[in-house]
């Protein structure tokens, strides 16, 4: 009789063990869109990246002695639908920190709600520059970033305009969406701070096909360089608009620029024309490489790669501060991002205190590379001009 | 008794926030938000398609308009968010005015086509003209509702949001079940019948595209103020068809389907989410599926016991008064009743009226006759106002009624059925007599929103007489029978009750004996004579001559538009041009 | 300037093409049956693809290999082609059978809803197989840019312009010589007295739907090399088809292709004013045209006997 309680007791003891152990599995939440706009392939790039770390991760023994797992949620590009998962991951599954938005004006809609429950946010996907600002001066600061950030993209393309000598009259073209506006913002206010002033403004839709009328009021107002803001197929688009009437300005363009997309709606030999920045090239480190071609066979496309190694750096850094935190409170987590003390290797470079107070983002515009197509692969762009910039060219 | 269903919504308002206070869960807490946020949106929309029957596609706009009105008003003029929320009220309104106004004449898909336009300007309004309204970098700051200067939590924006739709669930019961509720009702059913019972198709439109309107945009406003931020992106054509869908997934027309629509979709929309992958499918499958089995939403499927009930009044015998109340006594009733002086009408080479004259006498039984095609439900219609003259003038008691729009002719006095019955078929008997009263009911937009005393008072009042004209009629036992499932000379009878039910001075009937059998033809006879000894002048186009012969003083006969004769019917029938027109030339 | 405006011209006619061929599209089932598929953008998102599909299996690649660089004999792209039209004709059918009868003639707006909850469906399901990504596709006749007098327009473009003004000519012909023209017309008219007279009623429906959604299909076939093949484009081509019908007015089908084609050249010419008013004027002008004329500017009003 004794025995057999003992046993139960002891059966019962291991199963609460156990079951307490799940229950303390650290959740870390991912919100972005999954399949309702194209954004949708950076979104599944993201969480093919974050997976693979967590997996890492927990092999290595987890954090603190706990596993981590990833809590998926689409947000469909509706800020609503994103505002409400946010809520449903932070509320109700009790996530330790977020990644995401994939789209930029998703993170402003809901921007507060991290902020105010104290749960920090690593942006790997949208590049808006706003997201990363604190909701009021001098407030705790909950978003963070390892991804591209647009101002210091439009940054870069700015100095190269201003320093290139060859530059007599520059124009901007934008799509209409936020991304699109929001860039166009970027490079209004620092093509002032330059100096630049454009000749022409235009704007086409993200779906358009033919930018025949925007790029003729551009050539008769005179234009030789134009700054781009779009996606990869409206980019590739304005190529093939640009063959349609013969004329091929100076054209430097967003980081979408490095989309399978772009490659193939320009054409091979249209697709070398344009110069862009991006945080990775195709000549991947032997890390970069590894991952690449551990998630590869899921990947539905190439070109979204980048995502997917922010989002592998974004687990390592979480998983450092966490440590260094002990613990899983959001409050001490930000101040172990803002002040961390383990250098990091990482996919995209050597994170050595990526964070501060005032500094939320971990890649600026020295950690981006000049890019451009050639022989249909992605390689490093140099010239002149670039050789000739410093960090002082690129302004603020 | 009057008070119980006010009672007991206090009393489910009142549960609700008690239990959104136990929870302590602010998604929850949002989650039940958004259901008071769709409920008023839906509540809004089932006035205009539900009752109106206005196919409606661009709701977002409307939503879009309370939600920037809010937050502009707030951010850039720094008025308090409880004057916002009511400014951004009226602003909405007078967008719904916006989208009626090119809406009033279109119908079926291409008002959906209106109204999606609208929702796409608005749309698009709102993304590109960034100085203004920001884009999809949208506006930050919006200043939340404050009580005492402590901003809402996420609780006391449920209470807020439970108390508005308590008090928008009682306020549209209110409007709807009464004289608006009705008017509505027959947009939906017949546009032409409904003008000429003295319902002004184009206000009652607008009126509904405001109410909609008003209801979408203080939706909106409370959004915006609840999340502080607002862009471009929460305006989307999937938002107008997620409004519509939480109407017809709740029931199109029915009191209770938006909030039964609102509590459902919201529940199901925030369920879907945990499963990504699936999300979509499921979403289009519940679409087809809730359509199939439930056509007429989940209202529908618990028909009976969310039916709408017209309560049907004995009226006392001490009470039991004549079908017409007193009428309008013209002083001089030597005047002509109607006059109609050289009244022509062409449409483009015919001429179904030419040049034609004559005057009707108070208190006669006139008849207006003529081979077919002679012009005489022109003439009906012209009288009434479905047409317009094109030359020549048309003077009842003495005023010029010619080109004026059915509604008003109706409210001065004259009445018609229709040769091709024009009945509500989906509405009841009773409801459709009392739609009759509808021009004769005092109680306007506040009085029946608020269910003030005047308002019950004509409610009752009307139910009374209507009641009163169904007995005459022998209609009372199908008083809540639909009036389109009755056999076709009871349907006849129906007209008629709803025409006497506008207490007509003059009574306009085209053909109608069309149909009925030589009983039920003598049986109208009498029932004509009937109405005639209460003061109601009579005008009738008809082919049964029988009838015209016994029942008439006057007869007027036309034959392709012209008048060929007029007078007592034994005058007319020996007529040789009226012998002429009928049997050909051979038998004069 | 004048080169600049004569290329929107040329411009505007080509994307017009897409906007007629989708308009007429509508305006073949409305006119038979008086309802619109609601999810006929997604049934030319779906079109681009199953063409896109029948390519990769006739070169023997994996879905969603890039097309790059490959050349197409024109047998494998008419293949592609006739593919396309058939299986979108057939889901057409689908369509009319699970989401257009049950709810057609019944007042209210089930058929709108149970379009859409079809498209829904179809989306989801293509997003299984085709995954977000956008496909560019080769285009049958070629990609280089045709220069006539300075004025840039691309093989595809022509094509596009070709099949549509075919169609109208050909769809015209059928309406209103042909005896299945007539039944159609019929049927429109009134159902209950077209069955009388000995119309198989239902076939009538279920041709209209097939070719409406046959249409569609061509449609995102036809456009894809020009705009890649997208599950998420649909929407909005869609829309503006339908704005061209109804401009033209839904009843009249010429009326449609006209509608179609001019919305295509304002598009254009509001380019080269302001491109971000583009949506605004033009849902402006639709708001316009059937505030002054409920019916379309060339639509046929049907007079009621009152």
């Amino acid at each position: 009789m004794k025995h057999s309680i003992g046993r139960l007791l002891g059966a019962g003891a291991l199963s609460l063990f156990s079951l307490a152990a799940q229950a303390q599995d650290i959740k870390l939440g991912f919100n972005g869109d999954m399949s309702a706009s194209p954004s949708a392939l950076s979104g599944q790039a993201a969480t093919l990246g974050l997976q693979a770390a967590i997996d890492d991760v927990n092999a290595a023994g987890g954090v603190l002695g706990r596993k981590l797992t990833l809590v998926i949620r689409d947000d469909l590009s509706q800020p609503p639908k994103s505002i409400q998962n946010m809520s449903d991951l932070i509320d109700n599954e009790r996530v330790v920190a977020v990644f995401g938005p994939t789209n930029s004006g998703n993170a402003l809609a809901w921007k507060q709600v991290p902020n105010q429950k104290k749960i920090p946010v690593i942006g790997t996907v949208g590049s808006g520059t706003a997201i990363t600002s604190p909701v009021s001066a001098g407030a705790d600061n909950y978003m963070f970033r390892i991804s591209m950030v647009d101002r210091d993209q439009v940054s870069g393309l700015m100095a190269y305009v201003k320093k290139n000598p060859a530059v007599k009259n520059v124009g901007y073209l934008s799509e209409t969406t936020g991304y699109g506006q929001g860039g166009l913002k970027d490079m209004q206010e620092l093509g002032d701070v330059e100096g630049l002033k454009p000749v022409c403004n235009e704007k086409f839709g993200v779906n358009d096909t033919d930018m025949t009328s925007q790029l003729n009021k551009c050539k008769a107002a005179g234009v030789d360089t134009l700054v781009v803001w779009a996606q990869g197929t409206p980019l590739g688009q304005l190529m093939r608009s640009m063959e349609k009437i013969n004329y091929f300005p100076l054209t430097l363009m967003t980081w979408a620029a490095d989309n399978q997309s772009f490659y193939e709606a320009a054409g091979k030999a249209l697709a070398e024309k344009p110069i862009f920045m991006r945080t990775v090239t195709e000549e991947r480190t032997a890390k970069q490489q590894k991952l690449y071609d551990r998630i590869a066979p899921k990947m539905t496309s190439a070109s979204a790669f980048g995502f997917a190694a922010h989002s592998y750096d974004a687990v390592m850094v979480l998983a450092s501060a966490i440590k260094q935190a002990n613990s899983t409170e959001g409050s001490k987590i930000r101040e172990a991002l803002e002040n961390l003390q383990m250098p990091y290797d990482g996919m995209m470079k050597s994170y050595d205190k990526p964070f501060s107070k005032t500094e939320h983002e971990a890649l600026r515009s020295k950690d981006y590379k000049w890019t451009h197509w050639q022989d249909g692969k992605l390689l490093p762009y140099s010239d002149q001009v670039i050789k000739s910039l410093t960090d002082a060219d690129y302004k603020k | 008794m009057r008070f119980l269903h006010p009672i007991i919504v206090v009393a489910v308002s009142i549960g609700a926030a008690a239990l959104a206070a136990v929870i302590g869960n602010d998604y929850y807490l949002r989650i039940a938000f958004m259901m008071c946020v769709y409920y008023l949106c839906a509540a809004g929309m089932n006035v205009l398609v539900g009752y109106a029957g206005q196919k409606s596609l661009g709701q977002a706009g409307l939503f879009a308009a309370g939600a920037y009105g809010a937050a502009l008003l707030s951010t850039n003029f720094d008025l308090s968010p409880w004057v916002a929320l009511a400014a951004s009220a009226v602003i909405a309104g007078l967008c719904g005015v916006l989208i009626a106004w090119p809406s009033l004449r279109v119908r079926g898909p291409y008002l959906a086509m209106v109204t999606l336009a609208f929702g796409i300007v608005v749309e698009k309004l709102v993304s590109e003209w960034t100085e203004v309204f920001g884009g999809a970098q949208g506006i930050l700051g919006i200043k939340p509702l404050a009580l005492a200067g402590v901003p809402f939590a996420n609780l006391q924006w449920v209470w807020f949001g439970i108390v508005l739709a308590a008090i928008t669930h009682l306020l549209l019961r209110n409007l709807l079940s009464g004289r608006f509720g009705r008017a509505f009702l027959s947009l939906q059913a017949d546009e032409i019948a409904a003008e000429s019972i003295g319902v002004s198709v184009y206000r009652y439109k607008i009126l509904a595209f405001v109410i909609a309107a008003v209801m979408c945009g203080v939706a909106g406003a409370m959004v915006a103020q609840q999340n502080q931020y607002l862009n471009s992106d929460f305006i989307s054509f999937q938002l107008s068809i997620f409004i519509l869908l939480l109407v017809l997934f709740g029931g199109s027309g029915s009191l209770y389907g938006p909030l039964i629509g609102a509590v459902s979709l919201t529940l199901i929309d925030a369920l879907l989410a945990r499963w990504p992958p699936v999300q979509h499918f499921a979403y289009g499958g519940l679409l087809l599926f809730a359509l199939y089995a439930m056509p007429n939403g989940v209202a529908g499927l618990f028909g009976r016991f969310f039916a709408r009930k017209t309560v049907l009044e004995p009226v006392p015998a001490a009470q039991k008064q004549s079908t017409t109340t007193p009428i309008r006594h013209d002083e001089n009733r030597s005047n002509p009743l109607l006059e109609v002086a050289s009244v022509s009408k062409n449409f483009g080479g015919v001429r179904p009226a030419n040049d034609v004259t004559f005057r009707l006498q108070h208190g006669h039984v006139h008849a207006l006759i003529g081979p077919n095609g002679a012009g005489k439900s022109t003439m009906i219609n012209m009288i009434s106002g479905v047409l317009t003259p094109s030359s020549g003038r048309i003077a009842f008691l003495g005023n010029e009624i010619g080109g004026l729009e059915s509604h008003g002719i109706c409210r001065r006095g004259v009445g018609r059925t229709f040769q091709n019955l024009r009945l509500f078929a989906s509405l009841s008997v009773l409801e459709n007599v009392l739609l009759g009263q509808h021009c004769r009911m005092k109680n306007g937009f506040w009085s029946s929103l608020l269910a003030l005393p005047q308002a019950r008072r004509e409610e009752a009042a009307a139910n009374a007489r209507a009641t009163a004209i169904l007995d005459t009629l022998g209609l009372r036992e199908l008083a809540q029978v639909p009036a389109g499932s009755l056999p076709y000379g009871l349907q006849r009878r129906v007209e008629l009750a709803r025409a006497l039910a506008t207490e007509p001075q003059l009574l306009l009937l085209d053909e109608p004996a069309a149909g009925l059998n030589p009983q039920e033809t003598a049986e109208l006879g009498k029932l004509i004579v009937q109405i005639s000894k209460l003061g109601v002048t009579i005008l009738m186009v008809e082919h049964h001559m029988d009838l015209v012969m016994s029942i008439s003083d006057h007869v007027i006969v036309l034959d392709y538009g012209i008048k060929i004769a007029e007078g007592a019917p034994s005058v007319v029938q020996c007529d040789k041009r009226v012998i002429e027109a009928y049997l050909g030339a051979e038998a004069a | 300037m004048l080169i600049a405006l004569l290329q929107a011209v040329a411009s505007g006619l080509a994307v017009g093409g897409a906007y007629a061929l989708i308009a007429l599209g509508f305006s073949i089932t409305f006119t038979t049956t008086k309802t619109l598929n609601f999810s006929h953008g997604d049934f030319v998102s779906v079109g681009s693809f199953v063409g896109v599909t029948v390519l990769w299996l006739l070169l023997g690649k994996p879905i969603n290999a890039p097309l790059v660089g490959v050349t197409l004999s024109v047998w494998q792209q008419l293949l592609a082609a006739v593919v396309t039209v058939v299986v979108i004709g057939l889901i057409g059918v689908m369509l009319y059978y699970l989401a257009v009868k049950p709810f057609a003639g019944k007042p209210g707006m089930s058929w709108v809803m149970s379009t859409i909850g079809f498209g829904i469906i179809l989306t989801s399901l293509g997003l299984a197989v085709w995954g977000p990504s956008q496909i560019v596709v080769p285009s049958p006749v070629g990609d280089d840019v045709i220069r006539i007098a300075g004025v840039g327009i691309r093989p595809q473009e022509i094509l596009m312009f070709i099949v549509a003004i075919v169609i109208m000519g050909a769809l015209d012909w059928v309406m209103q010589k042909t005896i299945i023209g007539k039944a159609m017309r019929a049927v429109a008219h009134d159902q209950r007295v077209a069955s009388l007279m000995g119309i198989n009623v239902t076939a009538v429906m279920v041709g209209a739907f097939f070719l409406s959604s046959a249409l569609a299909g061509l449609s995102g076939f036809l456009i894809a090399p020009i705009a890649s093949a997208s599950l998420y484009v649909g929407l909005s081509i869609a829309l503006k088809g339908f704005s061209g019908a109804i401009i033209g007015g839904l009843s009249n089908p010429r009326g449609c292709v006209l509608g179609g084609f001019a919305l295509g050249l304002l598009e254009s010419l509001v380019n080269l004013w302001q491109a971000q008013w583009r949506e605004i004027v033009v849902f402006l002008l639709v708001i316009l045209v059937l505030a002054v004329r409920p019916h379309g500017l060339l639509g046929l009003r049907t007079v009621e006997k009152v």
